[in-house]
């Protein structure tokens, strides 16, 4: 790319270039380098060549630039617009770019080149420049109408000025430049009428209410508004809704140019569409009758149409018009109209001939020009002309200049729908559809009925005679070579065709000759405009009109001729009629130029205009000698007026760009065509599927009725198998009736067979139970028989028996008298005794044997049940040995816990000891302070040193001895003590447990229980106390003890407190260990009398270390042996271990 | 103990490598979970380490039989111990021996000497001769241990007691074992003290009867204790010839023997940790470790 940089600038001069080939290497080579890159450099360059050399490549280019550059071209040319110099080009070049519509088109509202136009058109003074941008302006209005809501009074302003520039014409320029300027006005006129009406109307309204412009309104405005109708929106519309971007939406550029179009009342301005249209009827049906007609073949129906419109005078010529735009859609279906395209498509050259656009309206571009020089080739054969140049089309030869290529292709279109007219003329209408060949074919044929013209034929072929000497001298002077062959051939055909009108037919000719050598010619301008003003006397008109315009001779450029005609085909159908009727007038009118413009529209003048021009310039010419134009100048008028040439210059330009805006109206119209057509296309489609629908109700129509019909005749069916069933129910019925009547019989019969039957099985009973009766005494004989043979047979055994036994007694009483003959004869013989021995013994030896036997199997059961036993022992001893364990460890622990209570109760006897130590103290303290009676007197003395030295010797382990000791010795003074005990009680009022006891216990014990006040005494009562309390409260006491005297082994209870108790307090009777029922009763009533006193010490554990106590103490009491204490524990303990091994045996 | 699944493999070898006291806390609880409790093993392994504070003072009571090795009987044998705490403080309030006022090791006292019917009477009672500030030091060392008034009480009851029927025998000879040591550690502090004449005077009742009560702090002391009432006494003599060892320098240094007592007697409080904890090696050094009877 980079390399290739720098050569793109310089490659833009070689854009000229001859070469096509070239051209077309370069021109893609920019537009590549144009599509890769996005600088502005390249683009620049291209706008800046092109304002130098104007070139139409480079404006080529320019035109069809893409989406990234529009902005880069936009500012470009907005920077060029500020330049004086280079305004008209840059505005040409904007003009160039939008008709070109590009898609980003609409973006240009935003950028500053609008406002620059804008101000440009405000502010110039230069006609061309103003001219040329007001063309670019309305041409740029339908493309963003949504902007105009910014600029409206922008655009409103330019109008008045440039409506005013007319009259007072600032610039003083040429009348000429004023025609074009009122022209282009007039369309802005047009345009904002069309697009802002009700803000227009306003601004009108405001701006010509002023006095001072009250002139331009009468002389500028006021004509035009002559020539629109009143817009529908300044009824319904307002002036915000004109604006409303959303209002434009709907609406694409064409649709808003053929809405400025529609409200205009100048033919030349305004539209055919519907509704609006000012043209004669004769036109309006046929755009309307052809979709009509074209469901079948479009083809022939346009063709057809053709033959009709060719009839009416206005139309021939330019009725082909619309078809060939409607026709490249149905190109399809024949291939006749296929050719053209493609022959379009192979002339890249084609729009220069559009753009002089003479002849053809701009729509035959779809009618290929060589398609139809072929045909007229073919046809002219057919003719039996026999030309030279029948064998040679138009286009074969190549044109020498792009002008000259124009009228070649143009008029042949005409000669060949002349052609086609009059072979549909001959009848044959069909024949249109065919191909070429086939027409050709076709037109062989027809040579027979063409030879019933021969007369006219005749005429025709001195006329061609006349023509070729025409062509000839004209091909002498203009130097046109190869055109005359085919214009001769149409020429001819033309003729031929319009044999009819003969005045039409010259008129037609002359026109034709004139556009044959258009430039040589000094007639009719286009057969367009001859056949539009029609009258013979238009060529007059324009021949004054010339006269009256440019007396200087005219440039030989053919722009005039175009533009003229452009003007025309931008508005073709619509205007013809209403042209033709204005011309009229206008020939009416005569020569009043300056009338004539204002009545008419600024088109027409304009078009008078470049009439009279191109009149002038051919009578100019046809003076001179061709060959040296240029050098004309300076032989005309000496040194050629620079500032007319100028003018001339700028003229043309100006009409250039008309030209160009024209071309711009009519491409909006050809896109609007389009779309009309598609419309079309869908109606027809539609046509043809109601036609398809209305087919297949016809269809289902008769299905119907032939349904109908077989409706009928299953309705006749049925009714038949109606009756036919009817008839068979009947006697169906009737044979119920029968068979119900047999049955009911067969129930009359059958009850009484019934009843019968009851009888016979009463009988029958009655038979049964004698029966039976007899069966029952058969039964008892039976009976009595069988006892009776039982009887028999026991008496006849018996019989037998006895029979049997008398034999035997017989038999034996033998015997024995044998023996004893035996006996008698033999004497002691001991053998027979011997065996009888023997055999007894055998048989005691078997006895004995079994016996054995049986001994052997209680053996072993025995010896299993031992091994069993001894299992059961091992296991036993398991357990015993588990037992033992657990036996010392329960042992162990009741040790621990005795040990526990052991040292508590050493505990409580030091305490207690100690109690009494102190107590005896203060006995003596009392005793000492307070002497009492003599008796206690001699007493105290000798108890205290006792009690003192019991106390005071701790070596005494005993206290049982000391306790008993001084219990004895205080037993004395125990009757004393109670109402001193007071004191000691009141002074440790803590000592719940002991201090309440003797109080409660001294009436009760008085003498008789010295030791109550003891330890052990209270030790053991309260024992024995806890005994009965918790098991015999209720018991007598003397039976119990006495019945626990004497089972003291199986119940280790109550029954040792007494013995213990007692040891101390009556030797003499209870030495024996069996309890005295003497002192148990009064110990009894003593021990509930403590019962509240003391707590109740409710656990078990205690209770045993109370089983065991009172025990120990029993067996200290008499012997002291310790030893015995331990002998309650282990009895019980066996009891215990008893109790286990019951409970473990009956587990295992 | 050795086949018990509970217990990690690797805790034989601990000792080895030198990590002691790692696995004791649970072999202790795997032996205190024990019905009946085994007295012997519970001792020996008090001797061998250490005990985890938490489980010191109940170790201690079964110990010393104040409570049963069935822990059936725990809470009965425990309430008969209240009980007669009980009694024979209210028999002591009751005869005004104490009162409110009175400090608890001097309750302990009447209480102990009221069991072992050594109580005098109230009129007679006189200043606490030898044997009683030996219970008194003893039972302040065992309050500053024990919070509970009834375990302390019987703590220092069955100490006592257990002491002197266990010990009562080798206390005499303790000075003697002590001098045989201490001329194998160190001869020369030995014959310092022989020169000095202190020898004969070193606070033996301090050390031995009083079994270090108010020499060491508590902290070491129940430490010292623990090897005491699980059957040792011989470790008092270890900790005396250590306390000895610790301070050779300074009692090198002091020559008179008064100085030298003096300063025994109130030995510094602070390493006496270290000191225990070298006297238990020292001890298991010369004794040898007892081993566990499996």
């Amino acid at each position: 790319m980079a390399r290739e940089q720098p050569n793109v600038g310089d490659l833009l001069p070689l854009l000229e270039t001859s070469d096509l080939h070239q051209l077309e290497e370069i021109r893609g080579l920019i537009n590549e380098q144009l599509s890769t890159e996005r600088g502005s450099m390249l683009l620049n360059g291209l706008v800046d060549y092109f304002l130098e050399t104007n070139s139409a490549q480079a404006m080529h280019i320019l035109s069809s630039v893409r989406e990234p550059h529009d902005k880069h071209l936009l500012d470009k040319m907005n920077e060029c617009m500020t330049k004086q110099t280079c305004r008209l080009p840059t505005l040409t070049l904007l003009g160039h770019v939008i008709r070109k519509q590009p898609s980003w088109i609409h973006k240009i509202a935003r950028y500053p080149l609008l406002l620059s136009l804008l101000k440009c058109l405000k502010t110039d003074t230069d006609v061309v420049v103003l001219i040329t941008g007001v063309l670019v302006l309305i041409t740029l209005l339908p493309m963003i109408p949504q902007a105009g809501k910014q600029h409206l009074w922008e655009y409103f302003d330019i109008f008045g000025r440039l409506a005013s520039w007319n009259l007072k014409n600032p610039g003083h320029v040429s009348e000429v430049y004023l025609i074009h300027l009122h022209a282009s006005v007039y369309s802005l006129f047009h345009r904002l009428y069309g697009m802002y009406p009700c803000n227009f109307v306003s601004y009108l309204r405001s701006h010509y209410s002023m006095k001072e412009n009250m002139e331009t309104f009468e002389e500028v405005v006021k004509p035009m508004l002559e020539h629109v109708r009143i817009h529908p929106e300044l009824v319904t519309g307002t002036k915000d809704h004109e604006l409303d971007p959303t209002r434009w939406k709907k609406y694409e550029i064409h649709d808003i140019v053929i809405e400025c179009a529609k409200v205009s009342l100048d033919p030349k301005e305004a539209s055919c569409e519907e509704g609006y249209a000012t043209m004669p009827e004769n036109f309006y049906p046929q755009v309307h009758l052809r979709p009509q007609d074209c469901t079948s073949s479009p083809y022939t129906d346009l063709h057809s149409s053709y033959g009709s419109s060719s009839s009416t005078p206005f139309s021939t010529p330019r009725q082909p018009l619309p078809p060939p735009l409607s026709l490249p859609p149905f190109s399809g279906t024949q291939p006749s109209y296929r050719s053209p395209q493609t022959s379009r498509r192979q002339d890249p050259l084609w729009s220069p001939s559009s753009l002089c656009g003479m002849a053809t309206p701009p729509s035959s571009r779809g009618m290929s020009p060589n398609l139809e020089l072929s045909h007229s080739a073919s046809h002219l054969p057919t003719g039996g002309k026999g030309t030279p140049a029948s064998s040679t089309p138009a286009t074969s030869s190549p044109p020498p200049t792009l002008s000259d290529d124009f009228p070649i292709i143009s008029l042949p279109a005409n000669t060949v729908h002349d052609a086609r007219i009059s072979s549909s003329d001959a009848g044959a209408a069909e024949n249109v559809s065919m191909t070429l060949t086939e027409l050709s074919v076709f037109m062989k044929k027809q040579e027979l009925e063409l030879q019933l013209r021969t007369e006219k034929e005749r005429e025709e072929a001195a006329i061609t005679e006349e023509l070729l000497k025409i062509t000839e001298d004209k091909q002498e002077l203009s130097g046109l070579r190869g055109f005359d062959s085919p214009f001769y051939h149409t020429t001819e055909t033309l003729t031929g065709c319009q044999a009819q009108d003969k005045t039409l037919s010259d008129a037609h000719r002359s026109s034709a000759l004139g556009l044959e050598q258009s430039w040589s010619f000094q007639s009719g301008f286009t057969p367009i405009d001859h056949h539009l003003h029609r009258s013979p006397s238009a060529p007059d008109d324009e021949l004054g009109k010339f006269g009256m315009f440019s007396p200087s001779p005219c440039s030989k450029t053919p722009a005039p001729v175009p533009y003229e005609s452009f003007f025309d085909l931008a508005l073709p159908r619509a205007a013809s009629l209403f042209v033709g009727q204005k011309t009229s007038e206008a020939v009416h009118k005569a020569d009043g130029e300056e009338e004539g413009v204002v009545s008419a529209s600024p088109l027409e003048v304009l078009d008078r205009l470049v009439q009279q021009g191109s009149d002038t310039h051919d009578k100019v010419l046809k003076r001179l000698p061709l060959p040296s134009k240029s050098a004309d100048w300076t032989h005309f008028g000496g040194s050629a007026p620079l500032d007319e040439l100028h003018t001339l210059r700028s003229q043309l330009l100006l009409l250039h760009n008309q030209l160009l805006y024209e071309r711009y109206k009519r491409e909006q119209h050809a896109v609007r065509n389009r779309r009309l057509l598609r419309r079309i296309i869908n109606a027809t489609a539609l046509e043809e599927q109601n036609n398809a629908m209305k087919d297949q109700l016809n269809l289902q129509s008769v299905d119907i009725l032939s349904l109908r019909e077989s409706l009928q005749v299953e309705q006749q069916r049925y009714r038949q198998l109606w009756d036919d069933r009817e008839t068979v129910v009947t006697r169906l019925h009737s044979q119920i009736r029968q068979l119900q009547q047999g049955r009911d019989d067969y129930y009359t019969k059958n009850q009484e067979l019934q009843s019968k039957l009851q009888e016979c099985q009463k009988k029958m009973d009655e038979l049964e139970a004698e029966l039976q009766r007899a069966n029952n005494k058969v039964c008892h004989t039976g009976h009595l028989l069988n006892q009776m043979t039982i009887k028999l047979s026991n008496s006849e055994s018996t019989q037998q028996q006895m029979s049997f036994l008398n034999k035997q007694l017989l038999l034996l009483g033998e015997a024995h008298k044998l023996s004893m003959q035996e006996l008698h004869h033999t004497g002691a013989d001991n053998t027979k005794e011997a065996q009888m021995l023997r055999v007894s013994y055998e048989k005691e030896v078997e006895t004995l044997r079994q016996n054995l036997l049986v001994q052997g199997q209680k053996l072993e059961a025995a010896q299993q049940r031992v091994s069993e036993l001894e299992t059961h022992l091992s296991k036993k001893e398991h357990l015993i040995v588990e037992q033992k364990k657990f036996l010392e460890d329960v042992k162990c622990q009741a040790k621990a816990e005795l040990q526990a209570s052991d040292s508590r109760y050493q505990a409580q006897r030091r305490i207690t000891q100690l109690l009494q130590t102190e107590l005896l103290q203060l006995y003596s303290r009392v005793e000492m302070e307070a002497p009492a009676s003599t008796e206690a007197d001699i007493r105290p003395p000798h108890d205290s040193p006792r009690g003192n030295g019991s106390t005071l010797s701790p070596g005494q382990p005993k206290a049982s001895n000391s306790s008993k000791t001084t219990a004895n010795s205080i037993n004395g003074s125990q009757d004393l003590a109670p109402p001193l005990l007071v004191e000691p009680s009141l002074s440790c009022p803590h000592a719940n447990s002991l201090a309440p006891q003797p109080p409660s216990d001294a009436p009760l014990t008085v003498g008789s229980y010295p030791s109550a006040k003891s330890f052990l005494g209270m030790r053991a009562r309260e024992l024995f106390r806890n005994k009965s309390e918790s098991q015999c409260d209720e018991e007598q006491p003397p039976p119990r003890l006495a019945g626990l005297a004497h089972d003291l082994k199986t119940e280790l209870c109550v029954e040792p407190p007494c013995p213990g108790y007692i040891a101390p307090v009556c030797p003499v009777p209870c030495l024996i260990p069996t309890p005295p029922p003497v002192p148990a009763p009064a110990l009894a009533p003593a021990a509930p009398l403590t019962v509240p006193t003391k707590e109740p010490p409710s656990e078990p554990k205690q209770r045993a270390s109370s089983q065991e106590s009172p025990r120990r103490k029993a067996a200290v009491g008499p012997g002291g042996g310790r030893g015995h204490a331990v002998s309650g524990r282990p009895r019980q303990q066996q009891l215990k271990i008893m109790d286990y091994n019951e409970t473990h045996h009956e587990h295992s | 103990m050795a086949d018990d699944p509970q217990r990690n493999f690797r805790s034989a070898y601990y000792e080895k490598v030198g990590f002691r006291g790692v696995e004791e806390k649970k072999s202790l609880e795997i032996l205190l979970k024990d019905n009946p409790l085994d007295l012997e093993k519970l001792s020996t392994f008090s001797q061998r380490f250490p005990l985890p504070s938490m489980y010191r003072i109940h170790v201690w009571k079964v110990l010393l039989g104040i409570l049963p090795p069935h822990s059936d009987s725990h809470t009965l044998v425990g309430g008969y111990r209240k009980e007669q705490y009980q009694d024979i403080l209210e028999a002591l309030e009751v005869m005004r021996y104490i009162n409110s006022s009175t400090p608890p090791t001097h309750v302990y006292l009447r209480m102990f000497q009221l069991e072992s019917q050594v109580l005098p009477r109230c009129s007679e009672t006189s200043a606490p001769d030898e044997e009683n500030e030996d219970f008194l030091s003893i039972s302040r060392a065992m309050e500053e241990i024990v919070d509970d008034p009834i375990d302390c009480y019987w703590l220092i009851k069955c100490f006592v007691n257990q002491f002197h029927t266990k010990f009562g025998d080798s206390v005499p000879h303790l000075p003697k074992s002590l001098e045989h040591y201490l001329s194998q550690e160190e001869p020369r502090l030995l014959n310092h003290l022989k020169n000095s004449g202190s020898l004969a005077q070193l606070p033996y009742g301090l050390w031995f009867r009083r079994c270090f009560a108010g020499c060491l702090p508590e902290s070491s002391l129940q430490r010292v204790w623990d090897k005491v009432i699980s059957g040792s006494c011989k470790i008092l003599v270890f900790v005396a010839l250590e306390i000895l060892l610790s301070y050779k320098i300074i009692l090198m240094g002091i020559n008179r023997p008064e100085g030298i007592i003096k300063f025994l007697c109130n030995i510094p409080q602070e390493n006496t940790d270290a000191i225990v904890t070298k006297a238990i090696d020292l001890w298991h050094k010369y004794c040898g470790t007892p081993m566990h009877a499996v």
